[in-house]
């Protein structure tokens, strides 16, 4: 890990290239910015190190014997050589020894194409073992919560037990037993149930802990991969979405230093199914002779212009809303002379304890900053309380769920703008609109990070992305957004008319988000 | 797995089963809790009296069952895993209940040679263990294998609980059953 940015830098060669790192900097993280990776097992950044799966064996060059390059820093002129003969044999002496009494069932193994065992030993592992004797078999454990512990499999690299004790700092794992009879072992009475527990999946580098949720769900080599952000608070943890045949099967962490780290919360990670709910608006609807009847998008958004004329727009918007349909409903809301509101759910916190500022936030929503910087007034109460007899209330991806619903009588319309129909209310029009997994955007986290998230899968029928409903939408009630056709210049436009989001581009913030001014760096 | 000390004691149970309620040895004022504390004094870490602290529960309770991991790490400042991952590190401390006299038969090679077997397979059938590392149906006795008990010039020795006996035969094994109290 490069610490210290201000401190002398060390040269020194790996595999004939060059590379000049601060002092301290480890070989095997060294490598990596000279662009090759050392093959480890119990090396992880985000964790102590710990030295003990002997895979990262490096030459170093006038060096008596084999460096582990996890835990040996670079000295000023070190030659390294990660792949001489002597190295790769050391290397391959490990995987042996690793593989005596590894099943070999990767054909049932949920990690397989996905695993580093698998990928070490393909690499530069032997093609055959000389082990004939029978091997040690254990049966599989639940360890609780989300996590399934296959004895069999495990290559004993402690990532699992470093986790727990020094990043989650509730130490519920250690090592059990020893020697051949090794394996990872729980705490009498304790569970994998702890907030953050489920990372452990994540940081085992072959397939001993695997997720209840995703067992036998798809092969990894079946999915397809997408950069998004993760809706359920507002942290705004960094994600992938996975997608077999337009279905998230799963969510995953993506490294983000400055928000997440490697990890992603219990709650978060499992909270994908909605994603895929088939009961959904697929088709733009309006009021004729009091039943909803099916139209084309052209005259629904009419309809809605027709209906919102010399009106004033109550919006009710939910944070879980890009910026990009948040700042068009906020164009809609100052034309008309309007009011927008929004609520959030809560919940209580839970931080992860070794890294800072990283927690499940109370704000169970990934935008509310963004909805709040963009001029929207929470009331988590009461959201209708504004609402004047006559005014247009625009529903915009918010089912007023668990509300009393009675002040909604005093609207002359209500448009109903999302991902589903509202129960107990009847709108005039009905615009179905993209989920978070079926559009592009960007969310402004509660530190002020503005971050993109992707298109993951498409969305139903005739919905429409919310940014794309929403232009068409403002167009019709005069304001002129019909240059906007790209998400991407909504947010040009956002980013040059409201002062936080100032300098702010697609470009610019990238897949690691920017922050809006004014904000300060969150985690480090 | 079910040939040593930690094996469970399903066959036949045991005299002590899990159920009981488990008696603190550690408590405030006892002699225990005095002589740990002790021990901590000599070192500039409690945990470094983790291996006598251990030792202690297992001559008050004969094994060490996981209320007595927690007990033990509670007073030692360090989790209820850590205790774990040392107790099951070193065979010596029973996780599993054991009987009352817990008979280590030697057989590494010079024993072997000269009839460990025989004398394994007498200690069983005496006691009526039936199994190594399984419990006798009236709780008193416990059998395993273990390696070199450092006394080849007198193979076979046993030790039972603290004490060697040496020279051991299968003839001899029902005297030195009869002998122990």
């Amino acid at each position: 890990m490069m610490k210290d940015e201000g401190g002398k830098m060390v040269n020194l060669t790996i595999e004939g290239r060059a590379v000049s790192v601060p002092e301290g900097t480890t070989i095997l993280e060294a490598a990596k910015t000279a662009g090759v990776l050392v093959p480890h097992y119990c090396y992880h950044p985000g964790l102590p190190v710990a030295g003990v799966c002997r895979m990262c064996l490096v030459e170093v060059e006038k060096a008596p014997k084999l460096a582990p390059s996890c835990a040996t820093t670079v000295g000023e002129g070190q030659v390294v050589h990660v792949y001489s003969e002597k190295a790769l044999e050391a290397r391959k002496g490990v995987l042996e020894l690793l593989l005596i009494n590894h099943p070999l069932d990767c054909p049932l193994c949920d990690p397989a194409g996905e695993c580093e065992l698998q990928d070490y030993t393909f690499q530069e592992g032997r093609a055959d073992s000389r082990y004939h004797e029978p091997k040690r078999f254990n049966p599989v454990e639940d360890f609780g919560g989300d996590v399934l512990y296959v004895t069999n499999r495990c290559i004993l690299c402690t990532r699992c037990v470093r986790f727990m004790e020094d990043v989650h700092e509730d130490a519920v794992l250690c090592v059990s037993e020893r020697g051949d009879r090794a394996t990872i072992g729980k705490a009498p009475d304790a569970d994998l149930t702890q907030p953050w527990a489920a990372n452990v999946i994540d940081l085992c580098p072959v397939g001993a802990l695997v997720s209840k949720d995703f067992l036998n769900k798809a092969r990894a080599w079946e999915l397809d991969r997408t950069a998004s952000v993760c809706t359920g608070c507002s942290q705004g943890c960094n994600n992938v979405l996975e997608t077999r045949d337009n279905v998230v099967v799963r969510m995953k962490p993506r490294s983000n230093e400055d928000v997440n780290h490697f990890y992603l919360c219990d709650a978060g990670r499992l909270d994908y199914r909605w994603m895929n709910r088939p009961d959904r608006a697929e088709v733009p609807k309006i009021r004729l002779h009091d039943v909803l009847s099916p139209v084309d998008w052209d005259i629904a958004i009419q309809e809605v212009g027709g209906r919102m004329k010399g009106k004033r727009a109550y919006v009710v918007a939910s944070p879980r809303l890009s910026n990009e349909a948040l700042f068009l409903l906020k164009r809609i809301v100052k034309q008309t002379g309007g009011e927008g509101v929004f609520r959030c759910a809560t919940g209580p916190e839970a931080p992860l304890p070794g890294v800072k500022d990283l927690s499940l936030r109370a704000d169970r929503a990934p935008n509310v900053r963004g909805a709040e910087l963009l001029g929207f007034k929470r009331n988590d109460a009461d959201p209708l309380a504004g609402l004047k007899d006559g005014d247009v209330l625009v529903l915009a991806d918010e089912s007023l769920g668990g509300l009393d619903l009675s002040a909604a009588k005093k609207a002359s319309a209500i448009i109903v703008i999302g991902t589903t129909l509202v129960d107990g209310i009847t709108p005039a029009v009905v615009l179905p609109i993209a989920n978070v997994a079926e559009e592009e955007g960007t969310f402004t986290n509660l530190r002020g990070r503005v971050q993109r998230f992707l298109q993951a899968k498409t969305a139903p029928g005739l919905a429409r992305p919310s940014w794309y409903a929403l232009a068409d939408l403002a167009t019709a009630l005069g304001v002129p957004s019909d240059d906007m056709h790209l998400p991407s210049t909504i947010f040009t436009a956002l980013a040059k008319s409201e002062p936080a989001f100032t300098g702010l581009s697609y470009d610019t913030i990238g897949l690691r988000g920017g922050l809006v001014a004014g904000a300060t760096a969150g985690a480090h | 797995m079910s040939h040593g000390p930690s094996a469970p004691a399903q066959a036949h149970g045991g005299a002590h089963a899990h159920h009981v309620p488990y008696v603190p040895v550690f408590t405030d004022g006892s002699a225990r809790l005095k002589e740990l504390k002790d021990i901590i004094s000599r070192y500039p870490d409690k945990r470094a009296a983790l291996l006598p602290a251990l030792w202690m529960v297992q001559q008050e309770r004969g094994w060490i069952s996981e209320d007595a991991m927690r007990e033990v790490g509670d007073q030692l400042g360090c989790t209820a895993a850590y205790v774990k991952g040392v107790v099951t590190f070193y065979t010596m401390y029973h996780q599993h209940p054991v009987g009352k006299h817990f008979i280590q038969v030697c057989t590494t090679s010079p024993c072997l040679c000269a009839g460990a077997d025989d004398v394994v397979k007498a200690f069983l059938e005496h006691t009526g263990c039936k199994e190594l590392g399984l419990t006798s149906p009236d709780g008193k006795y416990t059998v395993i294998e273990v390696e070199c008990l450092g006394a080849c010039g007198f193979a076979t020795p046993v030790q039972i609980n603290e004490d060697y006996v040496e020279s051991v035969t299968p003839e001899k094994v029902p005297g030195i059953l009869a002998g122990l109290k």
